[in-house]
C-alpha cells in the first residue's frame, strides 16, 4: 500500500512534484494515513496554534477554538466566521461586471457579456489573498462552498478522534 | 562439441544478452554490460560469456554462424527519454500546431484502464518537434488528391532557411493527404536538399510520401519523425556493430528484428520499424514451430515478469496491426498484433482499500521478483511470492540459483498482507492470488479469440516466457485447445524467434479504390490497373532494399497482399492476393471472393454486404529471402517412463486446500516419449512447468511438452 511522508505531502501541496510523482501518486490506492498526513502537514504550514479541523479552501480552514467554536480561518491568521455561516460575506469582494474589468483579465471580446454573467473575486481583509472566484449570472445569491458534517466525518468515516484545542 | 549455428543479440539500455543456438536447437546465453558509446565492445563480451559455458571462443566459432540478428533499445530509449535529434518540420501553414496538441489518446496511451478513465492522470508528453522548429508552408490538397491550393514554392527557402539557422540536423516534410498526391511533398524536398547542399550543411531530409504513404496524418508525421528523430541515429552504431562482428570473423549479413515479423538488413531505408520489436519475437519464433510442425492456427501465450501477451497465428499468418502506438505516440508501422495485459508474475498483489478484495498488478517488480527476493528491495507482495509460498518454485534454484530467494520473507508478506486482512490461512491466501490470476488470464484469453471471431476449439495453444509454463494449465483449464503445447526450450523462445525470422521487407501504401457491386468491366479495369500500380511501385521498393544485401530480383519470393472492405464500413481486412498480377475481371473476382470468404470467417456469413460494393483501401507487398533458421530439435523416442535421473525429489507443495508432495523432475533429463502425471513440477534454469492435478504432460520428439487435460 502506498505510504508517504510528511515531506511529499508537503511538496503535494505546494505543487511541486513532477508530474510522474504525481501520476504515480494518483494510480495508487489512496494511502489510509493520508487525511491525517495531510492535516498535520497544513497544520505545521500556519503559523497559529488553533488545530485544523477541515481544509475548506486554498487558503482557509476550519479550525477548532478552545472555548468549542469551529471557524472558518485564513491561513495569514483572519477569523472569518463559524463554519455554519457564508464566509464569502465576510470577506472583501470585487465584482467584474463591465466590460472593461472584463478585458483586465481577458483578450477583448473573449470574456462573457457582464448582462448574462459576472466574476465575483474573494479576498482576505487582512492579507488580501485571493480565496474564491465564482462566475455567476448577476441577480444570482452568493455561493456556500459547502457544509461538511465534521463530527460524523471524523467518527464514521475516518474514525479518528477529533483534535483538540 | 556445438557448432554454432545462430546468433541473436539483444541489447539492453544496461545488459546485452546474447543467444547463441547451434544445430541441435540447444542454446546458451551471455551476458555483459551495454557500452553504449561503441556497442559492439558489450556485444563481443557477451557472445565471449555465452560462448564460454560450451567452452568455446568466439574466434573459433564465430565463422560457424549462418546468421545473425539483432534487437536493440536504443532507438527506444531515445524516443522516450527524448534525447533524439534536432528535427525540424515542414506542415501546411495553418497546421503548425497540429504536431504538438498531438492526438488526444496519445495522453492516456500506454495507461491501465483505472487511469485511462480518471482524466487527471492524462498528460502529454513533450513533443518530438517543439513549435519553435516547426514551419508552415502554402498548399492544400483535398481528401480525393485533388490540388485545392498550388504550393506556394516562393515560400519554401525562408521556411528551409528558418531551420538551417536554428540548426536543425534533420527536416521531416509532411502535408497533409500526401500519400494521394505526393508531388508537392517531393518538390518540397527538392527544393530543401538543394538549400541544405548549398549552405554546405549535412541535414538529412525525410518527406513521408517517401517512407510511409498511408492515410491518417498524425500517424505518418510522428512514424517520419521518429525515423529522422531516434533511427537514423543508430544506422552508425548498427554499422560499427556489423563491422566488428566481421572483424571477429563471422561472414553474413547482420539483419535487425522488425515490427512486422521479419528482419530486415541494416542497410534497410526505413529504421523507424525497428524499434518496436521485442516483444515480436515469441510470436516470429511460434510461426517458425507452428510452419515446421505442420499446424495452422495458434494461440501464443507468453508470461514473462510484468505482462501477459497473447498473439493469434491464424491460417499461418501473423495478423498485422498498421496503426500501432509505443513510447505514447500513434504511428503507422505494420507491427504483429498482440494483446497485452498488465499481468505478470511480478505484478504486485494487493488489498484493495475500498472493497477489500485482491487486486493484481497493473504495476510490478519485473525482475527484481519480490519480497522473497533479499537483495530486490520490494516491500509489497508479487505473484512470484505465491509461488514460493506454494511450494511451486523452487527457492534456492531460481534462474539456476543466481539469485536466492527467502520462503520465511515471502511467508511472512503474504500473511501480513494478504491473509490476515482477510482472515485466510497464509497458504488458502496464495492459492487464491494465483487462482486469481490464472481465472483473469484464461478469460483474457478466451474473450480475444471469441472477440476476433474464432473459438479456441480452433486453435493449438502455445505456451512460453520465464513465467508461462507455470501457470499454463491453469490459463488453458476448460477452454478446449486443440493441444496445448510447450517448448522446452520456453524461457529463450523469443531470442529463439528473432533466429527464426525471415528476411522479409513489407512495404505498405494507402489506396481508395471503389468499385459498386455490378461495376462497369471498364471500372473493374481501371481499379485494377491502379491497384496493379501500387504494386508495382511498392516491389520496386522492396527490390532496391534487397539489392543492399546482393539479393537479386528472382531470388526474392513476393508476395502481394490488399486490404479491403464494403464501402462505407470502418474496417477493412488484410489478405494475401490470389493473383499473382491484375490482368483481366476475372482477377477482380478472385479478389471479392477471397475477401468475401475472408469476412465470413472473421465476422459471418449473414454479414456479407455486396450490395454496398467494394473499397480498396491499401495495398502491400512482402519480399523474402531463403536465410539460416535453428533446426528444431529431433530426437529418438523413449519409453513413457522418465528416466530415474530426472527425478531430482519430492517437494511438499500447497493445491486446493491440502498438502501433496509434489515430484521435482530435471526438465533437461526428460526422455521423449515419457509421460509425466500430476503433480509434477518439472525445473529447468529459467522456467518452471507445472503438471498440476488433472492434467498430464508428455514430451515428444522435438522435445515439445503436450498438456494435458485429463477427462
Amino acid at each position: 500500500m502506498a505510504k508517504y511522508d510528511k515531506k511529499r505531502i508537503n511538496e503535494l501541496i505546494e505543487g511541486t512534484l513532477e508530474f510522474y510523482q504525481l501520476k504515480e501518486m494518483m494510480s495508487s490506492h489512496k494511502d489510509p494515513e493520508r487525511f491525517e498526513l495531510y492535516r498535520e502537514v497544513l497544520q505545521d504550514r500556519v503559523s497559529w496554534d488553533d488545530p485544523i479541523l477541515l481544509p475548506y479552501g486554498l487558503h482557509l480552514y476550519i479550525v477548532q477554538k478552545a472555548n468549542g467554536d469551529r471557524i472558518v480561518k485564513c491561513d495569514c491568521g483572519h477569523e472569518f466566521c463559524d463554519y455554519k455561516e457564508n464566509w464569502k460575506l465576510h470577506a472583501r469582494i470585487f465584482v467584474r461586471d463591465t466590460e472593461e474589468k472584463m478585458n483586465e483579465i481577458y483578450p477583448k471580446l473573449m470574456s462573457p457579456d457582464p448582462e448574462w454573467q459576472v466574476i465575483r473575486e474573494y479576498y482576505c481583509p487582512n492579507c488580501a489573498a485571493q480565496l474564491e472566484v465564482e462566475a455567476v449570472p448577476p441577480w444570482y445569491p452568493i455561493i456556500l462552498d459547502f457544509e461538511p458534517d465534521i463530527d460524523t466525518f471524523y467518527k464514521e468515516w475516518i474514525k479518528k478522534p477529533l483534535p483538540k484545542a | 562439441m556445438a557448432r554454432s549455428q545462430i546468433l541473436a543479440i539483444d541489447a539492453g539500455g544496461t545488459m546485452t544478452d546474447t543467444f547463441i543456438i547451434d544445430e541441435k536447437g540447444d542454446f546458451v546465453v551471455g551476458k555483459a554490460q551495454t557500452t553504449p558509446l561503441d556497442e559492439h565492445i558489450g556485444l563481443l563480451n557477451s557472445a565471449k560469456d555465452a560462448l564460454s559455458q560450451w567452452n568455446a571462443k568466439v574466434e573459433d566459432e564465430f565463422p560457424n554462424l549462418l546468421a545473425g540478428v539483432y534487437s536493440g533499445t536504443a532507438m527506444l530509449n531515445r524516443l522516450v527519454s527524448r534525447v533524439g535529434r534536432r528535427v525540424g518540420l515542414v506542415v501546411n501553414r495553418g497546421m503548425e500546431d497540429n504536431h504538438r496538441m498531438g492526438r488526444g489518446l496519445q495522453s492516456f496511451l500506454g495507461y491501465s484502464y483505472s487511469d485511462k478513465i480518471h482524466i487527471n492522470t492524462h498528460h502529454f508528453d513533450s513533443p518530438l518537434v517543439p513549435r519553435k522548429w516547426t514551419v508552415g508552408v502554402t498548399e492544400r490538397v483535398d481528401l480525393f488528391g485533388n490540388v485545392v491550393i498550388p504550393l506556394y514554392e516562393h515560400e519554401v527557402e525562408p521556411a528551409i532557411q528558418k531551420l538551417i539557422d536554428e540548426d536543425v540536423e534533420a527536416i521531416v516534410i509532411s502535408l497533409l493527404h500526401s500519400y494521394k498526391y505526393p508531388a508537392h511533398e517531393r518538390k518540397v524536398r527538392d527544393i530543401a536538399e538543394q538549400i541544405v547542399k548549398k549552405a554546405n550543411k549535412d541535414i538529412k531530409v525525410f518527406a513521408t510520401v517517401d517512407y510511409y504513404p498511408v492515410r491518417k496524418e498524425s500517424h505518418r508525421t510522428n512514424t517520419t519523425i521518429v525515423e529522422a528523430y531516434a533511427a537514423e541515429p543508430s544506422r552508425q552504431t548498427l554499422a560499427n556493430i556489423d563491422t566488428a562482428l566481421r572483424e571477429a570473423g563471422t561472414n553474413f549479413d547482420l539483419r535487425i528484428m522488425a515490427s512486422h515479423g521479419g528482419t530486415i538488413s541494416i542497410k534497410a531505408n526505413e529504421l523507424a520499424r525497428t524499434c518496436v520489436s521485442g516483444p515480436i519475437g515469441g510470436m516470429v519464433g511460434a510461426k517458425y514451430l507452428a510452419e515446421k510442425l505442420g499446424l495452422k492456427n495458434v494461440a501464443c501465450s507468453d508470461i514473462g515478469g510484468t505482462s501477459f501477451d497473447i498473439g493469434l497465428i491464424t491460417q499461418g499468418e501473423l495478423s498485422i496491426n498498421t496503426s500501432p502506438d509505443m513510447a505514447r505516440l500513434v504511428l503507422s508501422l505494420p507491427l504483429v498484433a498482440m494483446d497485452t495485459t498488465g499481468a505478470g508474475t511480478g505484478s504486485f498483489v494487493r488489498i484493495d482499500p475500498n472493497y477489500g478484495n485482491i487486486t493484481l498488478g497493473p504495476d510490478s517488480a519485473g525482475s527484481r521478483v519480490g519480497v522473497c527476493n533479499p537483495g530486490g528491495g520490494i516491500d509489497t507482495v508479487t505473484v512470484s511470492d505465491c509461488h514460493v509460498v506454494l511450494g511451486l518454485i523452487n527457492p534456492d534454484n531460481f534462474i539456476g540459483g543466481v539469485i536466492k530467494l527467502s520462503k520465511e520473507k515471502a511467508y511472512e508478506a503474504v500473511k501480513k498482507q494478504i491473509a490476515d486482512p482477510l482472515g485466510l490461512s497464509v497458504e488458502d491466501a496464495a492459492y487464491g492470488v494465483i487462482e486469481l490470476l490464472e481465472s483473469q488470464l484464461r478469460n483474457y484469453l478466451e474473450s480475444m479469440i471469441l472477440g476476433k471471431g474464432y473459438s479456441p476449439s480452433q486453435y493449438v495453444c502455445f505456451s512460453y516466457g520465464g513465467g508461462g509454463p507455470l501457470h499454463t494449465a491453469g490459463y488453458t483449464k476448460g477452454l478446449g485447445f486443440e493441444e496445448v503445447l510447450i517448448p522446452a526450450w520456453a524461457a529463450g523462445f523469443s531470442a529463439f524467434g528473432c533466429g527464426a525470422a525471415d528476411f522479409e521487407y513489407r512495404y505498405d501504401k494507402t489506396l481508395d479504390i471503389n468499385v459498386a457491386e455490378k461495376a462497369e468491366d471498364s471500372d473493374i479495369l481501371l481499379a485494377g490497373k491502379e491497384l496493379q500500380g501500387a504494386w508495382d511501385e511498392l516491389k520496386k521498393k522492396v527490390t532496391e532494399e534487397f539489392k543492399k544485401n546482393d539479393y537479386a530480383p528472382e531470388e526474392v519470393d513476393f508476395r502481394l497482399l490488399y486490404r479491403m472492405q464494403y464501402q462505407g464500413q470502418l474496417n477493412d481486412l488484410e489478405i494475401e492476393a490470389p493473383i499473382s498480377a491484375f490482368h483481366s475481371v476475372d482477377d477482380w473476382e478472385s479478389l471479392i471472393k477471397t475477401f468475401e470468404e475472408t469476412y465470413a470467417r472473421v465476422y459471418a456469413r449473414a454479414a456479407l454486404s455486396p450490395e454496398l460494393g467494394y473499397s480498396i483501401t491499401g495495398a502491400i507487398v512482402r519480399g523474402v529471402v531463403e536465410v539460416a533458421k535453428p533446426q528444431i530439435p529431433e530426437e529418438p523416442i523413449y519409453g513413457e517412463t522418465p528416466p530415474a535421473d530426472a527425478l531430482a525429489g519430492y517437494r511438499q507443495i500447497y493445491w486446493n486446500g491440502e498438502f501433496l508432495p509434489a515430484k521435482i523432475y530435471e526438465m533437461e533429463k526428460l526422455m521423449p516419449g515419457n509421460r509425466i502425471q500430476a503433480f509434477s513440477i518439472l525445473e529447468s534454469t529459467a522456467t518452471t512447468l507445472v503438471v498440476p492435478l488433472g492434467f498430464e504432460a508428455y514430451l515428444d520428439e522435438h522435445r515439445i511438452f503436450h498438456l494435458k487435460e485429463m477427462k
